[in-house]
């Protein structure tokens, strides 16, 4: 395959980290030198995503999911191996994040539209599209401290999704707001599905999966176990759950 | 294309993130951005009423000898200061999105040149209207050394505020050298007052350099050149570090925070 085709590659990327269990402190560092405990985040992931693939990502707590998503979107860089991605990658998790509480609404949205990599010029075009889809009204105006969670939670939304980003990478969690909006942000959702998006969903609602992905990667510390059609992975991941291991 | 364009995207973040800097520190303030004329103004007044009525060394005019070396070393302590614990301090943008790393940084050595430039034509303007003496040739050198000035205190913010993701001791390192840095750069005292081999040493210390030479722009005093150089030196040494070790650890931030 070449890599005209491909969103997402990784090749033998692994993340170590150091565990920490008190925040260190130089004298620590210089005294108890060799006394570094590691822990291994990722091992050894070999991952193709081609363009425009609905990739489902499931796996328990602490197998690594976060980390690789983190690996993907540049935010987190491998002790080991190579990643490449082609295209704009904007996660939809935690959206509330990046904004500053002393500046107005309009003013976190072209300081975060540029942090996700708009720029001035985009953020400009787009901002009536931005402030109609979040619909918070006259609150664009005032500092954002005085926001509800929900309230800031729409305005992140509204921002990611008019950076029209080539790969997207969601949780089921990510439909958010009061009933009213959840609506218009899952039909958004709905809408990117339908595009020739490359999408990394993370759930564990296997429904939701079922219903949105032609394939799946199942992480398991650390590991990518299985990646493959979706019923064969979630019907091998499920069988592993049932049984214990 | 795609280059110039990535370019040009670094600028504009680089720029609204110092714009967030400037604009966040007046909010809630009722004078707002007036303060930023308001603050060295109140300060000018302040030195220019007191040091009338005393002169602690022997200089012709001890406000004007005061005055642009406690500007320069406002806009270095505060940057570096502020700048230290900046991307412990930014966590929530580390894990957020992949931006260049750099900007944190830049935009408080930005905002706080900013502040400082206003300040810094303020004290020209006043000295114009009331001493009547500016030696122009000379001052056509201030933008070289506001560029060194800049440049160091940028390496520095770089080195410091790199390693404290690592280790947060750095912070406090800094909080408690900086006064006894203060009394290392000759920003209330004259390097004269101090005994030649002393005064040699000193230079070691880039502030030294910065201050001289602005001092020398301002009133004509001497300067010492082989001092100059050993300074602009150390400033290559302090900001190729502070670039390096940024570079080193940068993609890692998030790992620490």
């Amino acid at each position: 395959m070449s890599n005209q085709d491909l969103a997402i590659k990784l090749v033998g990327v692994s993340k170590t980290y150091q565990l920490h269990h008190e925040k260190p402190t130089l004298a620590e560092n210089i005294v108890r030198k060799n006394k570094r405990e590691m822990f291994t985040a990722l091992k050894n992931v070999n991952l193709e995503i081609k363009k425009g693939e609905k990739i489902g990502m499931v796996g328990s707590n602490g197998s690594g999911k976060t980390t690789l998503l983190k690996i993907i979107s540049g935010i987190s860089t491998p002790t080991k191996g190579l990643v490449k991605t082609w295209g704009k990658v904007v996660s939809l998790i935690d959206l509330s994040a990046g904004f500053h509480p002393e500046l107005t609404g309009r003013e976190n949205v072209f300081l975060n539209g540029l942090l996700i990599g708009m720029g001035r010029e985009e953020v400009r075009a787009k901002y009536g599209q931005i402030t109609n889809f979040a619909d918070i009204g006259e609150f664009i105006g005032a500092p954002m401290y005085t926001y509800s969670s929900g309230m800031k939670l729409r305005l992140g939304f509204s921002i990611a999704v008019a950076a029209d980003p080539d790969i997207l990478i969601l949780d089921e969690g990510t439909a958010v707001g009061d009933e009213d909006f959840q609506h218009k942000s899952s039909q958004k959702i709905d809408e990117f599905f339908k595009q020739k998006k490359t999408i990394i969903l993370v759930s564990h609602w296997m429904d939701y999966v079922r219903e949105h992905c032609q394939k799946v990667v199942l992480m398991k510390n650390g590991e990518l176990v299985m990646f493959g059609k979706t019923d064969r992975v979630i019907g091998y991941y499920l069988d592993q759950i049932d049984s214990g291991k | 294309m795609k280059l110039a364009k990535k370019y040009q995207h670094w600028i504009e973040f680089v720029l609204a993130m110092t714009e967030k800097e400037i604009k966040a520190r007046y909010k809630m303030a009722i004078f707002g951005f007036l303060w930023i004329f308001l603050n060295p103004l109140l300060q000018m007044l302040v030195m220019g009423f007191i040091f009338q009525f005393f002169v602690p060394i022997k200089t012709v005019n001890y406000f004007e000898f005061l005055f642009p070396g406690l500007l320069v070393w406002n806009f270095f302590s505060y940057t570096v200061v502020k700048n230290t614990p900046m991307y412990v301090n930014e966590r929530a943008l580390i894990q957020k999105a992949k931006f260049p790393r750099e900007a944190i940084v830049l935009s408080v050595v930005l905002s706080n040149l900013f502040h400082f430039l206003i300040a810094l034509v303020m004290f020209i303007l006043f000295e114009w209207l009331f001493n009547f003496k500016i030696h122009w040739w000379r001052w056509c050198l201030v933008p070289g050394i506001v560029v060194w000035l800049t440049v160091l205190t940028s390496g520095l913010s770089f080195l410091f505020s790199s390693l404290n993701v690592k280790w947060r001791d750095i912070n406090f390192g800094v909080q408690a050298i900086m006064p006894l840095w203060f009394y290392a750069t000759p920003v209330v005292y004259s390097l004269d007052l101090l005994p030649a081999w002393l005064a040699r040493w000193l230079y070691l210390n880039p502030m030294t350099a910065i201050v001289e030479v602005l001092r020398w722009t301002i009133m004509g005093t001497a300067v010492g050149w082989w001092g100059l150089i050993l300074s602009l030196v150390m400033t290559m040494i302090i900001f190729g570090l502070g670039v390096f070790i940024f570079k080193k650890e940068s993609p890692f931030f998030d790992d620490w925070v």
